[in-house]
């Protein structure tokens, strides 16, 4: 085999090997397995999504629907410079174990404040007439563990 | 190959679209391919390829710039997938100045004039497949894929000093294989 100019024999048989295995490659279903699977982590990212949308309405529900156990209302030790909260109150699958919690914010209907037996401050604001300010513990799992009202600074001055 | 296009799809990729996923894989998947053959052999070159690919897919989260090229990080994560395949059979070299045995090594080849390309490329596929994984991933990376010392350097995340001294090294010893190739297929023809 005759050298290219200027190349090594040495660089002349590995350029020869590159250009043989030029074609070489993967099988066409290795492709087709990994769109498969794109598709697939797309559908499951769905799934948490909506589940997610349905343990936010859940919440809501079952902070409505256990307003007859009457948990007090209390201040927290953890209160916030700008805020005043309420202690986590359990919800129904606060028993259930889950390693990673989070606080989610939500505003839920002012009666869910009068279900757990808190009294309701008066608003500063129209837009705020109908809702309060809610922290809901959720699980990696989205069930909802507990949940306290929050009270923004602007309204504890009007707070009996 | 355009750097800045590799990125972009390597970002939209990680968003799950499935046409830049495409580009991409069709960009790097080959090169891939032969390095993960050339250091496990043929039947692992599918699945060093797809376990590179999914990771890449598993990264979805991930919003950063590779430090390095894009082709740098996707033989990376395949080098990572390579070396769980060969285990202990990559063993680490220590990287001693040994760049003036290459040289003169190097000078004992004189040409492959006497053997047909055909035979060549099987002469010089046999001499690199019995080479020392730490070697012949010198020689894979950089003379076949055609990667430039530094992107090798990033690959095998090493000093380009040391990138140099393994082909180097890796060289000397094919030269010394080839030449011996060589002398046999001469005797056969006499």
């Amino acid at each position: 085999m005759k050298e290219s100019e200027g190349r090594s024999p040495l660089d002349t048989a590995l350029r020869a090997m590159a250009e043989d295995e030029a074609q070489l490659g993967a099988s066409a279903g290795i492709e087709a397995r990994l769109l498969a699977e794109i598709r697939s982590i797309a559908a499951a990212r769905r799934r948490r999504i909506a589940i997610a949308v349905c343990a936010a309405a859940a919440v809501v529900l079952f902070a409505l629907w256990i307003g007859s156990q009457g948990f007090p209302p209390a201040r927290s030790s953890e209160t916030r410079v700008a805020e005043v909260t309420t202690e986590f109150m359990p919800l129904v699958y606060s028993s259930v174990p889950s390693t990673n919690l989070q606080v989610v914010r939500l505003a839920v209907p002012r009666t869910a404040l009068v279900s757990f037996g808190l009294t309701p401050p008066e608003p500063l604001e129209r837009a705020s007439a109908d809702t309060v300010l809610a922290d809901v513990l959720v699980g990696d799992d989205g069930l909802a563990r507990a949940v306290r009202f929050v009270r923004p600074a602007a309204d504890q001055e009007q707070m009996p | 190959m355009n750097e800045v296009e590799d990125a972009q799809l390597l970002e939209r990729s990680r968003r799950g679209e499935e046409s830049a996923f495409s580009e991409l894989y069709r960009r790097h998947q080959a090169g891939i391919y032969r390095y993960a053959v050339h250091m496990c052999g043929a039947g692992a070159g599918d699945d060093v390829v797809q376990e590179t690919f999914l990771a890449v897919l598993r990264q979805r989260g991930r919003t950063d710039a590779p430090r390095q090229t894009v082709a740098g990080y996707l033989f990376g994560i395949a080098r990572h997938v390579v070396l769980q395949r060969l285990g202990s059979k990559y063993e680490p070299v220590t990287d001693s100045g040994d760049d003036h045995v290459s040289e003169v090594a190097s000078g004992a080849l004189t040409a492959l004039d006497n053997l047909t390309r055909a035979e060549t490329i099987a002469a010089v596929r046999a001499a690199v497949q019995s080479l020392p994984p730490v070697y012949r991933e010198a020689v894979v990376l950089c003379d076949l894929q055609e990667m430039e010392y530094a992107a090798a350097a990033g690959v095998l995340q090493c000093p380009i000093g040391t990138v140099r001294s393994r082909l180097s090294r890796a060289r000397a010893l094919l030269v010394t294989k080839l030449s011996a190739a060589q002398s046999t297929a001469v005797a056969r023809r006499r």
